[in-house]
């Protein structure tokens, strides 16, 4: 699905194929893939603050615009009028949050709640859980972590650390 | 069968590689300066005698913990419990770490862990400090009640984190951290709201808590340690600039049968991992994940499933991820 999502930023998705596209975002998981997707692009253009909550933008402008019912000349570059009226059918982009995190693999019941309290706020993009067994074979090679002892593995014993969170996909 | 990986225009447009020519050219001669100042921070975290509290907050988090660090005989010994919410520990006792997570009763054990010790930066890494880092003495502060010096590492493209450091004036170690974002805004940080250095430290203070497991407490043994390294086959096309390779092998993970390749890169300052392991059978975790100045990235390619981490921005982690190809 992020694959289409990704065409569809870039104009190459079809007509056929915009309709479910459209319906498939407006779940909070695409939407917030399609967000964090421009909001990458931006980065990556050194732009960041353009698109930053562009679907509330859009929205706004939308509201304050008047609607012109005069014809229009036949669009040129018909895919990328598409994918502004899919922003433009983005009514409200959530920021994107990814909070969870796993670092063991057992999930004592008591912890589903911790969990979910850690990730309330997040947009429920795509969470993923990575093992633990990565993150400590990652830790010891930053020279930063180098420069704080253990203080690094804060991370993984903070209290709201959640344990395991739900796994999207 | 090699799959081509579709690269995104809305990634590109104006992303020029022009900008890291300037940026080289704009080279300053700071190199020493910084890599200078990593080392002795460095080793006065793993050299001196210290106690404190480490107040670490990331977003909206604030969280404080014990920390107490002893140099003996060569070897490095830290005890960290966490004093909010459950008492979970971390123990050095020199490579082995110990995590304690008494709520889950449960302790994870990493036997050998790699250490990075300071001084080992590569010539290539100290290049890139000052290639990719604009290094600034700030100026001098103050931080539980100490004077310190602020330093600056001022990333010079967007694909890294800006950093802040408070130094302690008189032994160099690093009493605050602070990782900025792309708008310079803190997204993680650390720092000690009391501190003794050279404190009066015996073993029995860096000991655990729980020096005989309970008989009701599960253990995991990670075998993250265990790395063969050799050439895994796997290479990065679009790896950012300044990032060098610092490792690269084959690592036995606990629970899976296939070996996972782990090649690491650092630019200096942070290391960028990148894990490719086989899929072995339905769904697959595929997504993003971010826990303070730390993003991870994972996507599927074939069979194999890629996931990078790194103390860089989100963006970063996705781009190297998406540019993996088999050799």
């Amino acid at each position: 699905m992020n694959e289409r999502i990704s065409r569809l930023m870039d104009g190459d998705v079809d007509a056929a194929e915009m309709d479910a596209l459209l319906s498939t975002l407006k779940s909070d998981a695409a939407l917030a893939t399609w967000s964090c997707y421009h909001t990458i692009g931006d980065a990556l253009r050194g732009e960041p603050a353009v698109t930053h909550g562009v679907g509330a933008a859009v929205a706004r402008q939308l509201v304050a615009e008047p609607t012109v019912l005069a014809p229009r000349a036949a669009a040129v570059s018909r895919p990328a009028s598409w994918a502004w009226a899919a922003a433009a059918s983005v009514a409200a982009v959530t920021v994107v949050g990814w909070t969870a995190y796993s670092l063991i693999d057992a999930t004592p019941a008591g912890f589903a709640k911790a969990a979910e309290a850690g990730t309330v706020r997040a947009a429920q993009a795509r969470q993923i859980t990575v093992p633990a067994d990565y993150l400590l074979a990652h830790q010891e090679y930053s020279p930063a972590n180098a420069l704080q002892s253990v203080g690094p593995y804060l991370r993984d014993v903070a209290a709201s650390a959640p344990l395991r969170p739900a796994v999207a996909e | 069968m090699q799959r081509v990986l579709r690269i995104p225009r809305f990634l590109s447009g104006r992303f020029a590689p022009a900008v890291f020519v300037l940026a080289i050219v704009a080279t300053a001669a700071r190199a020493d300066d910084a890599a200078q100042w990593l080392a002795r921070a460095s080793q006065a975290a793993r050299q001196l005698d210290y106690v404190g509290t480490i107040v670490y907050q990331s977003g909206p988090r604030v969280e404080s913990s014990r920390i107490t660090h002893l140099y003996q005989d060569q070897r490095e010994f830290a005890k960290l419990v966490n004093l909010d919410g459950p008492a979970r520990e971390v123990v050095r006792n020199d490579g082995e770490l110990r995590c304690y997570y008494p709520d889950a009763k449960l302790m994870r054990v990493e036997p050998s862990t790699f250490r990075n010790v300071f001084p080992s930066l590569s010539v290539e890494q100290q290049q890139s400090l000052s290639r990719y880092y604009a290094f600034r003495v700030v100026g001098d502060d103050r931080v539980g009640g100490r004077p310190v010096e602020v330093v600056v590492f001022e990333p010079k493209d967007g694909l890294r984190y800006g950093h802040r450091f408070w130094s302690d004036g008189a032994t160099g170690l690093l009493l605050k951290a602070r990782v900025l974002n792309e708008r310079g805004e803190p997204i993680e940080q650390f720092a000690f709201s009391d501190l003794t250095i050279n404190a009066r430290i015996d073993r029995a203070m860096v000991e655990p808590s729980w020096p005989v497991l309970p008989p009701d407490w599960k253990t995991l043994e990670s075998a993250a340690g265990e790395v063969v390294q050799q050439a895994t086959g796997w290479v990065v096309g679009r790896m950012p600039p300044g990032f060098e390779k610092i490792m690269e092998g084959f690592r036995k993970l606990r629970g899976r049968r296939e070996r996972v390749a782990h090649l690491v890169y650092s630019d200096g300052l942070v290391s960028i991992s990148v894990f490719i392991e086989p899929i072995t059978g339905g769904a697959t975790p595929a997504g993003f994940l971010q826990k303070g100045g730390l993003n991870v990235y994972s996507v599927r390619q074939d069979d194999y499933l890629i996931t990078v981490m790194g103390e860089t921005p989100g963006a970063t982690v996705r781009q190297i991820a998406h540019s993996v190809v088999r050799r």
